[in-house]
């Protein structure tokens, strides 16, 4: 096929010469560029705590290190006070906890609440997802909800479909993992025929 | 029980809650940034983070050392955005070298790669070509994120994804005719939003 052929396919016949010329540079920019990467699913989430906090200077980075480590032992010992001396049942995580997403730029529209209710004595932490705005995919396609662990998604607890953007849906969903605090969820788009965590498509707003 | 209410935010993201402010410029972006303005810093990051990651990859040629360089590039936006200066440039050109300054650096420290003598003179580009078209690409990848999402969504499928325009209004459940109309309307607004390049 030829590079002619290609523009006309694309954009058509119409137009006067000066734009179809002004078209067809861009034609050739974006061939030139090729296609924009896919984000690993790390950074579709967004940005993390640690590019806000910044990394000190190099030099400074070891003496900071210390006194940071210094800082956490003390700290620890009087978080794990407070921790045992306010908990009810011993249990880790908390239930009745529910979190908002929001649609990442690969699906700006949509949003979601997730509620995690109580875990049973096997270690299983039932959750309700309400979505709304999340296009219907291809067949074979699905969206996946993802904890997400150390800033990464970690492990899956559920996967749905969805009838379109202007349907929503509520579905159930499982954690049968060993919940921690800082633990949270997004929600993934899944082609057909791949594994892992697809582009993230939904991201807590906090 | 309370405790994960209290657990600290995974993301960025104004503790106050207010809005993002997604009609800045990035010079405006920029200026709010140094203020230490979280809302500001994810606006920017949505806008650039797809052309760090590509520029990252097209020089390491590893997706997960393209990963911690785009890692190391916003790093340092949020720790030197201070530092620019509307007057010696656009924000873009600003944003480009800092990030193109994270994954050199980060090239560097990968240590030193096995040089195999080759036989024949190289065709590959040499350097002034590669980082012009670097240069493109990380402009045209930018520029796709300030189109409708109507619109880049076909512009993508109708350059890269290797479907025929009717393909792409069969998997969109568009009419052939509105597929390339939004084309043409997408290839307008980049000319648009891209002049510099066509001069």
């Amino acid at each position: 096929m030829t590079r002619e052929r290609d523009f006309d396919e694309l954009v058509g016949r119409e137009g006067d010469d000066a734009e179809r010329e002004r078209l067809r540079r861009i034609h050739d920019l974006l061939v030139t560029a090729g296609p924009p990467p896919e984000l690993p699913p790390e950074l579709e989430a967004g940005p993390n705590l640690a590019m806000t906090l910044g990394r000190p200077p190099r030099q400074g980075r070891r003496r900071l290190a210390l006194l940071a480590a210094a800082a956490i032992s003390v700290g620890m010992v009087f978080l794990g006070g407070y921790i045992v001396g306010n908990r009810s049942d011993g249990s880790g995580p908390p239930a009745g906890r529910t979190i908002q997403l929001q649609g990442t730029s690969a699906a700006s529209g949509a949003f979601a609440s997730l509620l995690v209710e109580h875990g049973d004595t096997a270690g299983n932490w039932p959750m309700r997802l309400n979505v709304s705005g999340l296009s219907a995919l291809p067949e074979g396609s699905y969206y996946a909800v993802y904890l997400v662990r150390n800033g990464k998604p970690w492990k899956p607890c559920g996967w749905f479909v969805v009838a379109g953007v202007h349907s929503g849906t509520t579905v159930t969903l499982n954690a049968p993992y060993e919940l921690q605090s800082g633990d949270t969820w997004v929600v993934t788009k899944q082609q057909a025929g791949t594994s892992g965590p697809g582009e993230t498509v939904l991201r807590p707003t906090t | 029980m309370e405790l994960a209410l209290s657990s600290p935010p995974l993301h960025a993201v104004p503790e106050s809650g207010e809005a993002a402010p997604t009609e800045a410029t990035d010079a405006e972006l920029l200026a709010l940034v140094a203020e230490r303005d979280r809302a500001a810093f994810e606006v920017l990051y949505d806008r650039y983070v797809r052309s760090v990651f590509g520029l990252a990859l097209r020089r390491l040629g590893d997706r997960g050392r393209a990963e911690d360089a785009v890692q190391e590039a916003f790093t340092a936006i949020w720790r030197s955005a201070a530092s620019y200066r509307p007057e010696r440039g656009a924000a873009g050109a600003w944003l480009y070298t800092v990030a193109r300054n994270a994954v050199v650096d980060r090239f560097r420290t990968a240590g030193p790669v096995a040089a195999e003598v080759p036989d024949l003179a190289s065709t590959e580009p040499g350097p002034a070509e590669q980082a012009e078209a670097a240069w493109t690409a990380w402009r045209v990848h930018r520029a796709l994120e300030e189109l409708p999402r109507r619109e880049r969504d076909v512009v993508e499928l109708a350059y890269w994804s290797g479907l025929s325009q009717s393909e792409v209004a069969a998997y969109l459940g568009l009419p052939l005719g509105t597929v390339k109309t939004r084309t043409r309307s997408g290839l307008a607004r980049l000319a648009d939003l891209l002049e510099g390049e066509l001069q």
